[in-house]
């Protein structure tokens, strides 16, 4: 007979409720190992570089970076883009588990919410600088400001404005509401006063109370619906900032499914990153098993294909429609020009190398599936790069042709944002169980 | 003089269920059950469904009603541009930030109504049986009714680890 097999075990071994939160607290209850710190303080340099740069960037202005009047849009943008992209895989998967029932997702959505909420923030970051006064950040809100202007409603600037507002209230909330009562474990297992009283304090009094549980699930289920629009309007808006416009290589209706792709690619990618990270450092093979990074490398395959298919669609396109620009842009700037090594890199690592995921071997080796997941990550750097530099540098008018290189400030800001990025995951690895023990207890016994 | 609860420790979700359906057939006046996670049998058996999905789209309707009154009276009413003789008021770029807006209102109040009807918020004091409620045991706290002697009896004949009384 064939058992309907929903799928795999989520855990690899029998275990009793007592047993899971011993294993998943672990890392919040045990000495620090030593990379912990290896790992703090090499993010607290990058911090250091970051703030330097930030600095330079705030008191003598945008002038430090390296744009250029063709170039106006630089490092800024394309990490701003890199980095929201990277911050869609903590809603998708918890979308993937609320509202498709997904359940393997449980051992893997608290961290990849995690990874969401630094993206965004570290995102957020590149559009503040980029204002050059970020002091009058708030002008961007619709309020009558002092000339009692409005803002303009009609701009996917300002859409991008409310589209990652409400994407980051939104991801902290699922993050958190998520956690609350891991937050009571950690706060009835303390030993001392004030991880006790802070743990307390954040847990909001949880009893395990089924009344409250049967609310709590309503709500988050709620959540990961409202959620599941969200993510895919975020990363479209995202597209739209460039294909409203009429540059030769944005002006193109494919962008915003190309972008979410893009986008759902990168995070899932950043996700087996760091999962296969977390899944060596700490004793959590049995929760994290081959399977669940398994089906991690099966979607980011997918994400592959249509990624592929989508830049050979462009270029089609280009051809097809016959416009000087647009075959410029993308037969000479990008597929045999000036930007052709970075096109050919960007080919390389999002359409060719995630194509060994089809051998399961692959999937099952750690090592590939890591040296992969790095390789998207730096493939869609160079996407983003492609599609803004590119299109940019070499627009209608040949006179007004540039190249383009960053300045340490770009750079630094970059670095900058890793160290953000670094610091925040160490701090919530050791702070946070970084699995659901809740959500791991609730579905253990149905192997879905 | 102080009321005390009729409390049952479990340890097995399953005995726990069983525990359930024998009170609901006695018709035993539950308080509450608490346990480490939610179990979906129990909270069907236990809970009625929330009405919270109701109340959020009255919100979802207010905050999509409301963003586009702001946007209809800022564009429109209050401070009309005309960018490049477009017409002051356009409704297919208004639809984003509608969406985003009702998405964003839907969200906080339904959050903040959670928040009033559970009665739970940070920093509220905690109040529980025993600390492995948060990590392995299940407690079924039953209310004295008329009969406190029978229910212990029924609590102990269905596989509880323990019946104890204790003011909660």
């Amino acid at each position: 007979m064939i058992a309907s097999g929903i799928r795999w075990p989520m855990i690899a071994a029998a275990k009793t409720n007592n047993e899971i939160t011993r294993e998943l607290v672990a890392p919040n209850e045990d000495k620090l190992p030593v990379w912990w710190y290896v790992g703090m303080s090499l993010g607290t340099i990058m911090l250091a570089y970051g703030a330097w740069a930030f600095y330079t960037s705030l008191t003598q202005g945008l002038g430090t970076w390296g744009l250029t009047n063709s170039v106006g849009w630089g490092w800024d943008i394309i990490n701003f883009v890199w980095w929201i992209g990277i911050g869609h895989a903590g809603t998708a998967f918890t979308i993937f588990f609320l509202v498709f029932r997904q359940r393997w997702a449980a051992s893997i959505n608290r961290t990849a919410e995690a990874m969401t909420v630094f993206a965004v923030l570290c995102a957020a970051l590149f559009p503040l600088l980029h204002m050059g006064r970020p002091w009058l950040a708030f002008f961007i809100f619709p309020y009558p400001n002092t000339r009692l202007l409005w803002v303009n409603f009609n701009s996917p600037l300002l859409w991008d404005v409310f589209a990652i507002s409400t994407y980051l209230l939104m991801s902290i909330t699922l993050w958190y509401f998520g956690m609350v009562p891991d937050l009571a474990t950690m706060r009835d297992r303390s030993k001392n006063k004030i991880s006790r009283a802070i743990y307390g304090f954040f847990s909001m009094g949880w009893n395990g109370s089924m009344i409250a549980y049967n609310r709590y699930e309503t709500l988050t289920r709620m959540l990961g619906g409202l959620a599941a629009p969200l993510v895919i309007s975020v990363h479209t808006i995202v597209a739209l900032d460039f294909a409203v416009s009429i540059l030769p290589g944005w002006h193109a209706t494919i962008l915003p499914p190309y972008f979410f792709v893009g986008a759902i690619f990168s995070g899932f990618a950043m996700v087996l990153t760091i999962m296969i990270l977390l899944r060596n450092a700490f004793k959590i093979s049995d929760f994290i098993t081959e399977k669940h990074l398994d089906s991690i490398a099966n979607v980011l395959k997918f994400g592959s294909l249509v990624i592929g298919l989508a830049y050979a669609i462009e270029i089609f396109i280009a051809w097809y429609s016959g416009v000087e620009y647009e075959l410029y842009t993308f037969f000479n700037a990008r597929v045999s020009g000036s930007f052709s090594t970075e096109f050919w890199i960007m080919v390389f690592c999002n359409a060719i190398a995630p194509q060994v995921f089809w051998f399961k071997k692959a999937r099952r080796n750690l090592w590939i599936l890591f040296i992969v997941s790095i390789i998207i990550n730096i493939g869609m750097w160079f996407e983003r790069f492609i599609i803004l530099i590119s299109s940019l540098a070499e627009d209608f008018l040949p006179s007004s042709w540039t190249g383009y290189s960053p300045t340490l400030v770009d750079i630094g800001i970059y670095v900058g944002t890793f160290g953000i990025f670094v610091c925040g995951m160490l701090l919530f690895i050791r702070f946070i169980p970084i699995i659901a023990v809740n959500e791991i207890k609730a579905f253990k016994k149905d192997g879905n | 003089m102080a009321y005390k609860h009729i409390i049952a420790k479990f340890k097995e979700e399953a005995v726990l269920l069983k525990a359930l359906t024998k009170m609901q057939q006695e018709k035993v006046t539950l308080v509450d059950i608490y346990g480490p996670f939610a179990t979906h049998d129990i909270l069907r058996k236990f809970t009625r469904e929330s009405k919270l999905p109701y109340a959020s789209i009255i919100y979802g309707l207010l905050s999509l009603t409301g963003i586009f009154g702001l946007m209809y009276y800022t564009s429109v009413i209050d401070y009309p541009i005309n960018y490049g003789g477009k017409p002051y008021f356009s409704f297919p770029p208004m639809v984003v930030i509608m969406f985003l807006v009702t998405i964003l209102g839907t969200t906080i109040l339904s959050v903040l109504t959670f928040h009033g009807r559970s009665m739970v918020f940070p920093g509220k004091p905690t109040k529980i049986i025993d600390t492995d409620v948060t990590d392995d045991t299940f407690y079924m706290v039953v209310d004295q009714n008329y009969n406190p002697e029978e229910i212990k009896g029924w609590l102990q004949e269905s596989g509880a680890d323990e019946v104890f009384e204790k003011e909660f």
